[in-house]
């Protein structure tokens, strides 16, 4: 058991490294099929991610904060899903760090992007990291709420009680409340329409991420799936709790499973909807913020 | 005449200094390389022994109850216990090394003379370190605000051939002198009269009734409330006057001056109290003070992000750190009012949250303002629409500029971090005890994300992305070694504060233990928080406080490890194919090239926030004075 504490923040990085592009396929595959295309086969993101590595870097700025960047950003991420109790089972840093850590490193892997953009002096790459940054602003309560639920059920900040806990035995007001607002903060939170305002192809060229190429661009990919990945696995494991085995490979394939029902809802979602503007994107999440408050207090009040 | 010589002869003898500093250092003003010199050589002992009576104090034991200074019929109560220490530490520290960086600084203001400046720094660092240490609302406290408040407006004016500068002096002089007529006529409404120590009187508010003791705690928090800056008091006079003074005043009216507020606030809720604090309601105040600190941190750090003066948007933003605080200071009272002990451990976190970030604010906040002092000096102009791209021409303040910033976001592990996550964890696993305190917990966790767009702004418009080369005719060069080496100091200091806060906790608990008579000192006596708070080189973990459990735990050094080997996975993946780099220009589709008319400015960045946040207010430039009548 011991030597499995040990093990388990590995065997999350290794899984998610493994997977995250498996979903994005899929998410391509789908948008492909709404298309009526024939679309890419499900394996193409990884063939990306190993050409795009081979490929030169461009670099337009010269700076280091330019280079550090999507280290940076993959980094964060990395250290996010390495935290994180995947498979129900606690890793090794449970007792060091808790929920406020993952929120903050989330947070990290953000600036990470900006600071990109910045540096990559690209009037487009600006105009991105201003619309992303207002994004990241604006969704941060509701995934703090999310994760801080089961906090104050529980009194306690702890990784265990703030992500597979905050159903916790039983299904309150406030989790119903607190699930709602999350899928309608979803595609928000995995940055994909209709709130893909920072990247916004058409009209911004990627925005943050338009000096990129090579690996530089790789890692921001990479960076982007993984995080995409644990937007899927939070909801499974606060609001899905009951998939679970209590053995450890069986809960592992369990949450895999249901991640990829929440990755055809992203899917599904993504493609039928068009692109909100940034105000107006703001003005819903302002609601989103309201109604997650509204689920603390519920929460607190033991509703 | 005192019990503890060890203690009141440096603190004297540094005051004696600071007096000695303001007489001679303008004679040699016509030479200003020199009266830099003098003046830092001065600044520089006085603050040593500052610093070293303040830690004996915090670490050792200090005075246990106010001491008189006899003048003839007049006495003045003197206490220099842990806080008073703790506080003139962090007053000693800043001023020096404000003091190391104006030797070159000052070279930016050719035109003023630097007589009136050598004269007032000192004074205002006399006056700073006298606040803190005098134990009274009446005499001592007058002479000591009067000190401070005069020589800063002489230092805010400095540049007195500007309008603004001369109104924003103006205002804040004003401001302050309203300050201190609340200060004292709380102290008089008390029934205090000239001698009285704050520990006399709280005896004398014993068995007053509730109008009364509202009216004493209402004046002092508005009073005091006025110099840390909280909302709405502080939008009347801090940015205008925290942007117009030279960057190292500035440095310590951020870094320094308002945590004076901040100090008078704790010696009025935490000290000042009816014995056994009868018919003192802690739960309202704390509600109060956690509603102002909650309100002034949303309030101030929305503000300051709509602002594209690098000066005056780090000035709003000190509003900001400052609600932090005050938020932690409010949680703290709330909760020490609960009859669960495990409530009132958590009353003992919130205020070693909010203790140690004024240390951390008054490293970083310095530090910013240093840089902005830096931006000013290299290039004349500390508009943020008109810097960018200094990073290669700036690499040392850049680098530094990056550690602040990043500090002040909160950024794990980061020494802003460390404090932040204090005051939140606390706020949040209140839980039962205040609804509102939880959703100010929240309020804090979205601010610091917005603490963070601000920065990334400050950061990325000055450092990074474009600009300068187009709007700045001067040739941009690093700036002097002498201007260097306090940033790098402060950066120094930031860093360890944020990878090993076990110290400061330490330090900090030590410093409470160390004052007599403070409301939450049983949490602070030898073993009060054992078994629910452990501080260590591995980090912070509250635990078992309802029942066995970890409540919460943070390991700055356990996430920079994380951090550190998920970059080199980072790197490996990058090296793996043998990418070769090539320079390129920008890429604007591809028939265009950067320009100063195509680039992106500050003041459109986070449009869509700033405009939904409209009604915060928070005015982007200073009014100038009316005879002028705005541009020339």
């Amino acid at each position: 058991m011991r030597a499995l504490t040990y093990a388990a923040p590995l065997i999350n990085a290794l899984v998610f490294l493994l997977a995250a592009p498996l979903y994005e396929g899929v998410l391509r595959k789908l948008a492909a099929k709404i298309q009526s295309r024939q679309g890419p086969p499900l394996i193409q993101p990884y063939r990306d991610l190993l050409k795009l590595l081979g490929k030169q870097t461009l670099n337009s700025a010269g700076s280091w904060p330019f280079k550090l960047a999507p280290l940076g950003a993959f980094a964060a991420a990395l250290a996010v899903v390495v935290l994180i109790p995947f498979g129900g089972r606690l890793g090794v840093f449970a007792g060091r760090l808790d929920v406020i850590v993952v929120i903050y490193l989330l947070t990290l892997g953000g600036v990470a992007v900006l600071l990109g953009a910045l540096a990559s002096r690209n009037t487009f790459a600006l105009i991105g990291a201003s619309r992303e940054m207002v994004t990241m602003i604006m969704v941060e309560p509701v995934l703090a709420v999310t994760l801080i639920l089961g906090a104050v059920k529980l009194r306690s900040l702890g990784l265990a009680a703030a992500m597979p806990g905050a159903a916790g035995a039983k299904f309150t007001l406030a989790t119903g409340l607190m699930l709602a607002v999350y899928l309608l903060a979803l595609q928000a939170f995995v940055a994909r329409q209709p709130f893909d305002i920072a990247e916004a192809e058409v009209e911004l060229l990627e925005g943050p991420f338009i000096e990129y190429s090579g690996p530089n661009y790789a890692l921001f990919k990479y960076a982007m799936m993984l995080k995409q990945m644990f937007y899927a696995w939070l909801f499974v494991s606060v609001f899905l709790p009951w998939i679970r085995t209590g053995i450890y490979p069986a809960d592992i394939v369990l949450q895999l499973a249901a991640m990829l029902v929440v990755f055809l809802l992203i899917g599904l979602v993504g493609s039928t909807n068009p692109r909100l503007r940034i105000d107006q994107a703001v003005r819903y999440y302002a609601v989103l913020i309201v109604l997650s408050l509204a689920a603390v207090a519920l929460a607190v009040k033991g509703w | 005449m005192f019990t503890r010589p060890d203690l009141v002869i440096p603190v004297f003898a540094a005051l004696a200094a600071l007096a000695a500093a303001a007489v001679v250092t303008p004679l040699f003003a016509a030479r200003r390389r020199a009266a830099g010199i003098v003046h830092f050589a001065f600044v520089a002992a006085a603050c040593v022994l500052l610093a070293w009576a303040g830690l004996k104090a915090a670490l050792g034991g200090g005075m246990d109850e106010a001491e008189f200074l006899r003048l003839g019929p007049i006495a003045v109560p003197i206490l220099i216990d842990g806080l008073s220490g703790l506080f003139l530490a962090v007053i000693a520290v800043l001023s020096a090394l404000s003091a190391l960086y104006a030797i070159r600084y000052m070279d930016h203001y050719p035109d003023y003379g630097l007589g009136r400046f050598t004269a007032a720094f000192p004074v205002f660092i006399l006056g700073m370190a006298a606040l803190v240490t005098v134990d009274d609302l009446s005499l001592g406290f007058t002479l000591a605000w009067q000190l401070m408040t005069l020589s800063s407006f002489v230092l805010i004016r400095f540049e007195r051939r500007k309008p603004e500068n001369v109104r924003a002096a103006a205002k804040y002089l004003a401001l302050m002198e309203l300050a201190w007529l609340l200060v004292v006529g709380g102290g008089l409404v008390a029934g205090g009269s000239i001698g009285d120590s704050l520990h006399t009187l709280g005896g004398k508010l014993a068995g007053a009734g509730a109008g009364p003791l509202f009216a004493v705690y209402g004046l002092l928090l508005v009073g005091f409330g006025l110099k840390a800056g909280v909302f709405p008091l502080g939008q009347l006079w801090l940015p205008d006057a925290h942007s117009v003074a030279p960057s190292p005043v500035s440095a310590l009216l951020s870094g320094v001056m308002l945590k004076t507020g901040i100090f008078g606030l704790l010696r009025v809720f935490f000290f000042m109290l009816p014995p056994g604090g009868n018919g003192f309601d802690a739960a309202l105040w704390g509600l109060v003070l956690a509603a102002v600190g909650a309100a002034t941190l949303f309030i101030g750090t929305i503000q300051s992000v709509k602002q594209s003066d690098a000066k005056r948007l780090l000035a709003f933003s000190s509003i900001g750190q400052i609600g932090y605080i005050v938020l932690g200071m409010g949680a703290a009272l709330l909760l020490s009012g609960s009859g669960v002990p495990a409530v009132r451990s958590l009353a003992a976190v919130a205020i070693l949250g909010a203790l140690f970030h004024v240390l951390n604010h008054a490293a970083f906040k310095g530090l910013l303002f240093l840089t902005g002092g830096s931006l000013l000096y290299a290039t004349g102009t500390k508009d943020l629409n008109r810097l960018g791209g200094l990073i290669k021409l700036m690499p040392v303040s850049a680098a530094v500029a990056g550690v602040a910033s990043l500090s002040i976001a909160g950024m794990p592990p980061s020494s802003g971090f460390a404090s932040k996550w204090t005051i939140i964890t606390s706020s949040l696993l209140a839980g039962d005890a205040s609804v509102l305190l939880v959703l100010f917990g929240i309020a804090a966790l979205f601010t610091s994300v917005v603490t963070l767009a601000c920065y990334v702004k400050f950061f990325g418009m000055a450092f990074t992305a474009s600009g300068s080369e187009w709007t700045v005719k001067k040739e941009i060069r690093e700036v002097p070694v002498l201007m260097l080496l306090p940033k790098l100091a402060l950066a120094a200091v930031c860093i360890v504060q944020g990878l090993f806060p076990f110290l400061f906790f330490g330090l900090i608990s030590s410093a409470l233990a160390n004052s007599r008579g403070f409301l939450l000192g049983e949490a602070f006596t030898p073993g009060g928080l054992d078994g629910m708070l452990s501080v260590s080189l591995l980090g912070i973990r509250v635990h078992d406080l309802f029942g066995p459990g970890l409540n919460a735990a943070v390991a700055p050094l356990v996430v920079l490890g994380l951090l550190a080997a998920a970059l080199a996975a980072a790197v490996l993946l990058r090296r793996s194919a043998g990418s070769r780099e090539v320079a390129v220009p920008t890429w604007l589709c591809g028939y265009q090239e950067l320009s100063d008319k195509n680039r992106y400015r500050d003041h459109g960045m986070f449009a869509a926030f700033k405009n939904f946040f409209r009604w915060t207010g928070g005015r982007t430039s200073p009014k100038a004075g009316r005879r002028q009548g705005g541009r020339p």
